[in-house]
């Protein structure tokens, strides 16, 4: 058996218990974050083998997308999944993996299983990790929470065709920093997207959510509407009873902060203009 | 035509969370992780709905600080009543 260690957003994920072909598809997928075994590690994944398929869910005949299922106990979160189960410690992160598949069946089951644990690990660390697209122009970092179908991709789309650095049309991170609040990528990408490198986060300018329409504009909501559009981009942790209150009090605080706004925008790259003109650049106090 | 029993009580579902933010209502749906804004009169009829009055009892109050008829109020009630009934966010008590 074989062990890896990943490290994402300072955190190390120690796996253990691969098979050889197991290793090498999760080093396929991750391998940017792969990390030496001696640094140590915060949270454990034991990968544990079962040669009966018929204790997980089936798998699925043609390209369609199934969800997850999480179950939340008092002292563990399950998660289920094509080909495997999970248990969750929800103190330590602890997590034993059963599982049947050793082919990319099994590095998908583990890329949907890190989803989970990695948002609970950056929740516990102050975190909100958000269904959203980001990208940066270098300086400036803007988040788009919003679910399937709100225009995520096609808004990444379109920040592709003006060179902006994508983050992920799918899963970001904000994080509170001492200068605000950072945006971290995620190494789970959508259509748009890279792995991560390990960088500090990028300042977090701009937090939006998204609306197609006739013309491009920002649009101001409550702090309630604000509220709400967060907390429902957030995965798993906003349907688990232990965490939705904390969840929501880091949302009120958040949009106290970093005030949400409604972009507005129609398919084509004039969404930029009205983003860099709304957020300018930072002027220093005193130029010569 | 009115379909809510105005002596029936109503509570947060115990897989929702609700509270009020600048006068306006959340209820945050754990079971399908969605979330629900009502307006300040939605919150309010919550608010009451929490503190153990009947659904008479509610529309009085709205009556009360609200300044509207008794029919008007109950009508807006019972179609609130009837919408977070069917999206999980309370139930009967």
């Amino acid at each position: 058996m074989s062990t890896l260690t990943l490290e994402f957003a300072q955190c190390r994920y120690r796996l253990t218990g691969l098979l050889p072909e197991q290793e090498e598809l999760v080093r396929a997928r991750f391998g940017a974050l792969e990390r030496a075994e001696a640094c140590g590690h915060d949270v454990e994944v034991e990968v544990l083998h079962s040669a009966d398929p018929h204790r997980f869910m089936p798998k699925l005949v043609g390209p369609v997308e199934y969800r997850i299922s999480v179950a939340y106990e008092p002292s563990t979160v399950l998660v289920e999944g094509i080909g495997f189960s999970a248990t969750i410690d929800r103190a330590s992160l602890r997590t034993h993996m059963h599982t049947c598949e050793s082919d990319e069946w099994f590095v998908d089951a583990f890329e949907n299983l890190f989803r989970v644990l990695v948002s609970y690990r950056l929740f516990a660390e102050g975190a909100l990790v958000m269904h959203s697209a980001a990208f940066s122009d270098g300086e400036r970092g803007f988040l788009f929470c919003g679910r399937s179908g709100a225009g995520k991709s096609t808004l990444c789309g379109l920040a592709d065709q003006l060179q902006l650095q994508i983050l992920s049309d799918e899963l970001n991170a904000v994080m509170a920093t001492a200068e605000g609040f950072g945006l971290q990528a995620m190494p789970f990408a959508g259509d748009f997207g890279q792995m991560p490198m390990p960088t500090p986060p990028l300042p977090l300018t701009g937090l939006l959510g998204l609306r197609q329409g006739a013309r491009p504009g920002l649009l101001a909501c409550s702090q309630t509407e604000a509220v709400s559009r967060i907390v429902a981009s957030c995965p798993y942790v906003n349907a688990d009873p232990m965490l939705v209150e904390p969840l929501t009090d880091r949302a009120v605080q958040l949009t106290g902060r970093v005030p949400l706004r409604v972009l507005s925008f129609t398919k084509d790259t004039t969404f930029w203009k009205v983003l860099d003109r709304e957020y300018n650049r930072p002027q220093p106090a005193l130029s010569r | 035509m009115n379909t809510i029993d105005p002596n029936q009580h109503y509570r947060v579902d115990p897989h929702a969370r609700f509270r009020v933010l600048d006068g306006e209502g959340i209820f945050v749906l754990q079971k399908a992780g969605e979330v629900l804004v009502v307006n300040p009169v939605g919150a309010f009829i919550v608010e009451q709905l929490g503190a153990r009055l009947t659904i008479d009892e509610v529309v009085t109050a709205i009556t009360e600080r609200y300044a509207i008829d008794r029919a008007r109020a109950r009508a807006d009630a019972d179609s609130l009543i009837e919408a977070l009934l069917e999206a999980g966010a309370i139930e009967a008590s």
